[in-house]
């Protein structure tokens, strides 16, 4: 298995993942910009590459970014993104008293050493999943699909009822064209467009980057990175004393890393989750009475975390098919680019691809050490852009990734439209993944739903009759439960309130 | 008791329902009623196939499912008060007009797209959005319209094969 790791890599592919980790760097730097967006500006490029070059690329963005994001929450007291809101806690305060290459350079390796350890988890644990969910039939990928939806939605930042009604248009959407048991065309309004569905990945670009250019409006004029004030050297003896702080901590980088693994596997948990919760844990367990070290600690723990779930995240996304955050789910969309289906199948079907995306992986974050050590100083250099010139950039890009996938506009007015939808539903705290998750699943839950049904002649009790499906509905039950038993609490305050 | 004292103000923590959300809520019903009314028009399965596998029934699930969720929305601020003021302080911040104008520009830059072709269409967004978001180098922002869509033409159409509409550029294509 191991030779088939490293046996796509050629000239191209490698320059593609270096060019990924480089630009996924450089995007979560600018604040306004996401690890997602970046992921969604180079898919256009998955339609013209080989599955191997695009879907190494595509890591390395995913490796990088989750590093990129601490860059401006260190600078410039601006989280690059949400898991980054934990380092700046630690990070700023450090760049202030002119430690900034040290707290960069903490959070850079720190990153690199969680990605690797979500890398060696994903290794070991995939292939397990991946035999345990191919006793999934019908019933039970009903019941599974449910409840990933359902655990997205639920685990929604601001609002859970939010999150539910954004899963349930996602998948009403998903129900546009033929019909998948009879063909009979549903929701087509007689055209021949609207029959073949709308896909998922216009969709995707336009409610992801889109909002970004209308808000970069309303968050910012052109932010200005301060200078380190230090030469190159300089700023290298500071990386190279981080290094020393973070081999210093190796415990700390473990249990991070594997929290953030453990959490990232989770669909709808998110980075964020994660590095809030291994930083308080951190915080308990870490007792210094130097505050430098202190400090320290609160950049490695959230940024080990943070990467190491990207490892963590891709295990649902290939070993199951269910994409557990906005990166994986664009990811899962490069895969079917290139024709491969992740599930529990893509192991031993798609072998090479699978193998080839952790090669792929690991060679990011072999990239990204190399970049993390002689590469700020030029990071530091490169994100000084103005926003006014780079949103036209996303724009163009938006428009080529939604033409390319079948030379039409009517991808491109679908990117658009749901832009302006995702702008107002981020505006009025509905959560846009679930949609964009259920527009992704849609089809499978349906086929799988109403299979389940013929099998068992019109009874809807066979999903309590199978042991694995009535398990999940179990979870899933359990779930709810406490979602409600909150709002029930909530209510019984407000009425002691009064 | 007037219909007015009957909403809530847009912040939460008043008295009975969510003005903001009862519109999306009012929104969302009719979103439903439209997809289940279009939903019973779709023809039925054949009879030998049963009644669980007509096309309808998914949709009209899932309106259901959406209509009963839609309900509690307009509450949801008793049930999870500080989340809802949370949303709240972020959708009273008022929209900017440069927003509204920036939606527009970019809708008619995708209407216009197949009357002015690929390249035409780069080149006017990347002239107009600086300038209306008020750039004020106007060598740089000229030399960045010319370049930049050049690199894309060049990269995407004579590198990797996209088909580039000309449009305007008719002429100059052929």
């Amino acid at each position: 298995m191991i030779d088939l790791l490293f046996s796509n890599l050629n000239i191209l592919t490698i320059s593609l993942i270096f060019f990924g980790v480089a630009f996924g760097v450089l995007v979560s730097a600018i604040p306004g910009l996401t690890t997602t967006i970046g992921v969604v500006l180079l898919l256009p490029f998955s339609f013209y590459l080989d599955s191997a070059s695009s879907l190494g690329m595509l890591m390395g963005v995913f490796v990088g970014g989750m590093a990129g994001g601490a860059i401006p929450a260190i600078l410039i007291n601006i989280p690059g993104n949400p898991a980054s809101i934990v380092t700046n806690i630690n990070g700023y305060p450090l760049a202030q008293s002119g430690k900034g290459d040290f707290a960069l350079g903490l959070a850079m390796i720190s990153s690199t050493l969680g990605a690797l350890i979500g890398l060696i988890v994903l290794y070991l644990i995939s292939p397990e999943l991946s035999d345990f969910a191919l006793k999934f039939g019908a019933v039970e990928q009903c019941a599974l699909v449910l409840l990933g939806l359902s655990l997205v939605s639920a685990l929604s930042e601001k609002s859970v009822m939010k999150g539910y009604i954004s899963m349930c248009l996602g998948l009403m959407i998903a129900t546009i064209g033929l019909d998948p048991i009879t063909a009979t065309p549903r929701f087509n309004f007689g055209t021949v467009t609207m029959q073949q569905g709308i896909s998922f990945i216009p969709v995707m670009i336009g409610m992801f980057a889109l909002p970004t250019i209308i808000e970069s409006l309303i968050i910012t004029n052109d932010f200005k990175f301060p200078s380190l004030n230090k030469n190159y050297k300089e700023c290298l003896i500071g990386v190279y004393d981080a290094l020393k702080e973070v081999i210093q901590s190796k415990f700390n980088i473990v249990r991070s890393s594997i929290i953030g693994s453990i959490i990232g596997a989770v669909p709808g948990t998110g980075s964020a989750i994660a590095a809030t919760l291994s930083y308080q844990l951190t915080k308990k367990l870490e007792k210094s009475e130097d505050n430098d070290r202190m400090s320290s600690q609160g950049i490695i723990s959230p940024e080990a975390a943070n990467s190491s779930m990207s490892g963590g995240a891709l295990i649902p996304m290939l070993t199951l098919g269910i994409p557990g955050d906005p990166v994986t789910a664009v990811m899962l969309g490069a895969l079917t680019i290139h024709g491969l289906e992740p599930g529990p199948l893509m192991i031993s079907t798609f072998p090479e691809a699978y193998y080839g995306l952790l090669g792929s992986f690991a060679v990011s974050v072999f990239f990204l050490i190399i970049l993390t050590l002689i590469g700020i100083p030029f990071f530091l250099k490169a994100i000084r852009i103005k926003t006014k010139y780079l949103m036209p950039v996303i724009f163009v890009l938006c428009i080529i990734g939604s033409f390319a996938l079948r030379n039409s506009m009517f991808d491109v007015w679908i990117m658009i439209i749901f832009g302006v939808i995702a702008f107002y539903m981020r505006r009025n705290g509905y959560p846009i993944l679930p949609l964009i998750l259920a527009l992704i699943l849609g089809k499978i839950l349906e086929e799988q739903f109403r299979m389940s049904l013929i099998i068992s002649l019109g009874d809807p009790l066979i999903f309590f009759k199978k042991p694995i499906s009535l398990t999940l509905l179990i979870i899933l039950g359990c779930f709810l439960s406490y979602i409600f038993a909150k709002f029930v609490k909530n209510l019984m305050k407000e009425k002691k309130n009064v | 008791m007037s219909n007015e004292t009957n909403f809530a103000p847009e912040n939460s923590g008043a008295k009975f329902f969510h003005r903001k959300d009862l519109y999306l809520a009012l929104v969302l019903v009719a979103f439903g009623a439209f997809v289940y009314y279009e939903a019973g028009k779709f023809p039925p399965a054949p009879l030998v196939l049963g009644d669980t596998i007509n096309a309808d029934v998914f949709p009209k699930i899932l309106v259901v499912i959406l209509l009963f969720l839609t309900a509690i929305i307009p509450f949801e601020f008793k049930l999870t008060p500080q989340k809802v003021e949370k949303i709240d302080k972020e959708r009273n911040q008022k929209t900017l007009p440069i927003t509204w104008i920036t939606i527009f520009l970019l809708l008619t830059i995708v209407f216009l797209t197949d009357f002015l072709g690929a390249v035409l269409t780069m080149f006017v967004t990347c002239l107009l959005l600086p300038l209306v978001w008020g750039e004020k180098n106007y060598v740089a922002v000229a030399i960045y319209a010319l370049l930049f869509p050049g690199f894309v033409w060049f990269l995407f159409n004579q590198l990797l094969g996209l088909y580039f509409a000309p449009g305007l550029l008719e002429v100059f294509f052929k």
